[in-house]
């Protein structure tokens, strides 16, 4: 009798999906997504846009903090380093919106060297500290250079058109979202089980066990940082198309904040934690307002004017509820269940 | 019983997000009702801001209902709070026209943030009626269905310091501004007068948005030796700096813009606060309209609300009333063309807080007459001084 979920050979280790279900799951999750544009309306629609630009950034900032274990408190800029990159680019020289997307990756990437590079040596609150200073030198930046990010004023971004195929919609934007969501989430995966991904793990669980086995350190960290800014900056790019309009104030520093809630909500280090915390955060308010509605008319009104505050609350409960009860997050849950589920009636 | 509630919480979900395109031509009227929707940052320091102006799209709602509604139709106002967030305005925007059937809308949040809901508001094509942050980006070039009630910071900026330069010839100046959007426009309308009239700078500073502490700076002005001095900051920086002044001990002749020109913020400058300049087109609260302003506010909103009153519930009450009127305009049956029509229409609305208001053919900016106030600390007021 089966008893559990056991990993007899290696290559099963490092299967991408391990059960023929997963898949047919999988297919239908993205069948349903395709379809979502045609049964949504705009606002249900733009949390699904909102959630597919938030997954692309965490599993950004899941390959450094969840993979690697440096803790960064800056991702927030790289995120507004991609969104200036792609709307200087397309916007302010008419390139290809193809050419801003790379744009968008490579110009964070090459940021991430110069903040990665005096960071090697650094780890836990120092690193986070240091990252979290590269965000306002981004900012600061930003607002100085502006011949080129027209400084304060910002920068309008249109919605992209792709050999033919216009973005304009918002149905036809969610799907472009989806499609980066859907290939970011292949690409990190991918990393995961491969050679690199084992050493950005082994890194973190203990980095002088990892030198000891041969692991190069510092090349390593730095293709953490390069790899996380380089999608962390696709994320901006599309958060600032999806805004209209990119300025430093589209991007406050909660979104740093934000994005590790996420990771720790879902699930430190796993790609599916990355996805899930995200939905549960993105959405944690709305669906909490639908509850409440249910209850009075005031408690809504009670959402909707004082929704921010109301926000910042949930944000704050749920991850103190997740810390004490699930520290794994998302994840540790849906493995606990899928346990139990296995192991029914035995409790192991 | 858990998968009943599961299977019901579905339904529920399904139901409440596939609600989708409006069937009939233009939503938000009922037989009945009509919807009016608004945006607002109704949490964190722009609130000051926010929640003022959504109490003065009350009152002209209050107003009108209490009148019989628009041709029969009371007027339901929906609020959101975007806590002055670029991407919840979006949102926001988009419940309050996809959920909630908005038929227009008030309002919409800060400059940026109106910046960016552009696109939508365009595509969209719901009548909007924004009095918050005019900002040039928002009528240059006119959209069809957006009209924008006020004044542009440039404008004021160079009314305000064309005043003071003629009042104070041969002094010398200093100035600081914010390193934003807002900041870039102050120091544009200022360095037009500086040209024109050839006023000698002594200090010019630029601060982070969020910086607290101004002794530096002030310190700096004072070694200047500035005489007139512009402060640039929007509000907690201006009483930031009267009081850096007031502990250096110099009082130099401050002029200040109108986003500052709320009665908060002189009761928070204390004495140092007195007899400084500010610049709006808005009637102070000391004068008999503003006066007439409250009376009226008094009988329409709950005592709680009262104190959230200030300048900016007189422009979004002004933008609500020109809104209200042009739906009437339509008659029994207004539509979103109609309403655009007659909000172009628009010639001369009399609010009694500002001047009249008027709208034309491409011309979506109503381009308000900007007046001269001067604080008076002991009774908390501005009284206007041209």
């Amino acid at each position: 009798m089966r008893t559990g979920d056991f990993k007899q050979t290696y290559g099963e280790l490092v299967t991408l999906v391990d059960s023929p279900p997963v898949w047919l799951w999988s297919a239908l999750l993205v069948a349903g997504l395709i379809a979502a544009p045609f049964v949504l309306n705009s606002y249900a629609l733009s949390f699904l846009m909102i959630i597919m630009i938030t997954v692309v950034g965490a599993l950004g900032l899941n390959i450094l903090t969840g993979y690697t274990g440096l803790i960064s408190l800056g991702h927030v800029g790289f995120l507004v380093t991609g969104a200036y990159a792609y709307a200087v680019l397309v916007s302010k020289y008419q390139m290809h919106p193809l050419v801003g997307f790379l744009g968008a990756g490579v110009v964070p990437a090459l940021a991430s060297l110069i903040v990665g590079a005096p960071s090697l040596r650094l780890k836990g609150l120092y690193l986070a500290i240091t990252t979290l200073a590269f965000s306002f030198i981004i900012n600061t930046v930003i607002l100085e250079a502006r011949w080129l990010t027209n400084g304060a004023r910002g920068i309008s971004v249109q919605r992209p058109e792709i050999f033919g195929l216009s973005f304009e919609g918002d149905a036809a934007f969610t799907y472009l979202c989806l499609g980066f969501a859907v290939f970011t989430l292949f690409a990190t995966l991918n990393i995961r089980r491969s050679r690199v991904g084992r050493a950005f793990v082994a890194i973190r669980d203990n980095d002088t066990a990892a030198r000891v086995m041969g692991i190069n350190l510092h090349a390593y960290k730095l293709f953490a940082f390069v790899t996380s800014a380089f999608i962390t900056g696709l994320s901006g790019a599309l958060y600032g198309i999806y805004l209209s309009f990119v300025s430093v104030e589209g991007f406050p520093f909660l979104l740093s904040i934000e994005a590790l809630a996420i990771l720790i909500v879902g699930g430190l280090g796993s790609a599916l934690g990355a996805v899930l915390g995200t939905i549960l955060i993105v959405l944690l308010p709305e669906a909490t307002r639908l509850v409440f509605s249910l209850f009075s008319a005031q408690m809504d009104a009670m959402f909707t004017t004082g929704a921010q505050e109301l926000k910042s609350m949930l944000y704050g409960l749920v991850i103190i509820m997740f810390l004490r009860f699930q520290p794994r997050g998302l994840v540790g849950a849906w493995h606990d269940i899928r346990r139990i589920w296995v192991n029914w009636p035995l409790r192991y | 019983m858990i998968k009943y509630l599961a299977t019901a919480s579905l339904l529920l979900a399904g139901t409440y997000l596939s609600t989708g395109p409006a069937l009939a031509a233009d939503p938000g009227i009922t037989d009945t009702e009509i919807v009016i929707g608004d945006v607002e940052p109704l949490t964190g320091p722009p609130a000051l801001l926010g929640v003022a102006a959504s109490i003065g799209h009350k009152i002209a709602i209050a107003e009108a209902n209490a009148a019989g509604g628009i041709n029969g139709r009371k007027i339901k106002y929906v609020l959101e709070d975007d806590g002055y967030v670029t991407a919840r305005t979006i949102q926001g925007v988009k419940k309050v026209t996809d959920v909630d059937k908005a038929f227009a809308l008030l309002g919409i949040s800060g400059s940026g943030q109106s910046i960016a809901v552009m696109p939508l508001l365009e595509k969209a094509g719901i009548p909007t009626v924004i009095d918050v942050a005019p900002v040039k980006f928002l009528w240059e070039p006119p959209r069809k269905n957006v009209f924008v009630v006020g004044q542009s910071y440039e404008e004021g900026i160079i009314h305000l310091v064309n005043y003071l330069a003629d009042k104070n010839p041969g002094k010398k100046w200093g100035l600081i501004t914010q390193d934003d959007d807002y900041g870039i426009t102050v120091r544009d309308g200022f360095d037009t007068v500086v040209k024109a009239k050839k006023l000698n700078v002594v200090y010019s500073g630029n601060y982070k948005k969020g910086q607290q502490d101004f002794s530096s700076d002030m310190l700096q002005l004072k070694d200047s030796g500035a005489e007139v001095f512009l402060a640039g900051g929007i509000i907690g920086e201006n009483i930031a700096m009267m009081k850096e002044l007031e502990k250096l001990n110099i009082k130099p002749v401050v002029g200040i813009f109108w986003p500052g020109r709320v009665e908060p913020v002189l009761k928070l400058m204390g004495p140092a606060g007195d007899g400084i300049y500010a610049v709006d087109y808005v009637e102070p609260f000391a004068g008999a309209a503003g006066k007439a302003f409250l009376e009226k506010a008094k009988g329409l909103l709950p005592e709680a609300e009262m104190k959230g009153v200030n300048r900016y519930s007189m422009t979004g009450y002004a933008a609500a009333k020109v809104l209200i009127s042009a739906i009437e305009r339509c008659g029994k049956q207004p539509t979103w063309a109609c309403t655009i029509t007659e909000l172009e229409k628009t010639k001369n609305v009399e609010t009694g807080i500002m001047a009249p208001i008027s709208f034309g053919p491409g011309v979506r900016f109503s381009n308000q007459k900007l007046q001269i106030m001067q604080s008076e600390f002991s009774t908390l007021s501005f009284k206007p001084v041209n």
